[in-house]
């Protein structure tokens, strides 16, 4: 196993916490954050995470490093890497920027766009579920 | 639900408070002053009901339609997430308009795509959401304990997929979940 510049591992663990930022306040609730928070992202078909645990103070310094500053970060939702896995999908580290990693593998099914997002939201489903809700 | 709408429309506009009043001051004892009584009796109490449920959807539909406003520009979520778009607002608001009344108002979220995400999540355990597009099939998923699964319902624009009402009702009945937790 590799090391990346951030110092992490490149294969990330399965007992590692991952972070997905939450700058929508509908992407939550007072329970838990909402499937949409984890659907994947059209172009780049994955979803953008990052390995820094449930730590506000981590968290934040992580989103000052890596953003554009154009929205506000409410809140995280933080997974376990084998509750993603175990939902279908995978958790690749993809550096730069520090610390960085995306869900990858989402089914993707050309001939109908439709089908393809039931699947999706069924996993992200999955992993709202299983997810951790950090109010920042 | 256009015809308890233009009900309630057509009574406030008439004199609705007069209809009332005309029920609570009547003395007819004939039958058919009483058939008449009973008659607007039951337009009265289906108008009331309607104006309390259209109060709620019309809440939501603002609560979308704000959402929709802060998620009109690309990149919302400080990624590369494209705007809501505005006919998948325009299906929304009719699929909100459809709900039976005895199917909670769901919580909308914005979904990367331009889609909306229409939520019932009565707790951590059971979900169900659903995602209004810019076409009539729509895509949907729940959770409800151990079980899951996903599928697609075609809505005409007037009605609720049968599918989508018995799956959504399915998450609310088991226990005394909350309605909305949001």
């Amino acid at each position: 196993m590799g090391m990346l510049p951030s110092g992490l591992p490149d294969i990330v663990g399965d007992d590692e916490e991952v972070t997905r930022f939450l700058t929508q306040s509908s992407h939550y609730n007072t329970v838990m954050p909402r499937p949409a928070a984890f659907l994947p992202d059209p172009k780049s078909r994955n979803k953008s995470v990052f390995r820094c645990g449930a730590h506000p103070e981590r968290i934040r310094e992580i989103w000052e490093k890596t953003t554009n500053f154009q929205q506000t970060l409410k809140a995280a939702a933080v997974c376990k890497t084998a509750e993603v896995r175990n939902a279908g999908v995978d958790v690749i580290a993809k550096e730069p920027p520090d610390a960085h990693a995306n869900i990858e593998g989402w089914p993707w099914l050309a001939n109908d766009p439709e089908l393809q997002k039931a699947k999706q939201k069924e996993i992200a489903a999955v992993i709202a579920q299983k997810s951790a809700l950090v109010m920042l | 639900m256009p015809e308890p709408v233009s009900t309630t429309i057509g009574i406030c506009c008439i004199g609705y408070a007069a209809i009332q009043g005309g029920m609570r001051g009547s003395s007819a004892v004939s039958p058919e002053a009483q058939t008449v009584r009973f008659a607007v009796s039951a337009v009265v109490e289906r108008a009331e009901r309607s104006q309390a449920l259209f109060g709620d959807k019309a809440a939501a539909i603002s609560q979308l339609q704000a959402m929709a406003i802060e998620c009109a520009e690309p990149g919302w979520d400080g990624d590369e997430a494209s705007a809501i778009n505005p006919l998948a607002v325009f299906i929304a608001e009719n699929f909100v308009r459809a709900l039976p009344n005895f199917i909670p108002l769901p919580e909308f979220a914005p979904e990367p795509d331009g889609s909306i995400s229409l939520d019932w999540l009565p707790s951590r355990h059971r979900l169900f959401s659903i995602s209004v597009g810019t076409n009539n099939r729509l895509a949907y998923a729940w959770l409800d304990g151990a079980d899951k699964g996903h599928a697609v319902a075609r809505f005409d624009g007037d009605r609720i997929p049968q599918r989508v009402v018995e799956g959504i009702s399915a998450i609310f009945s088991h226990g005394n979940a909350s309605i909305r937790t949001a």
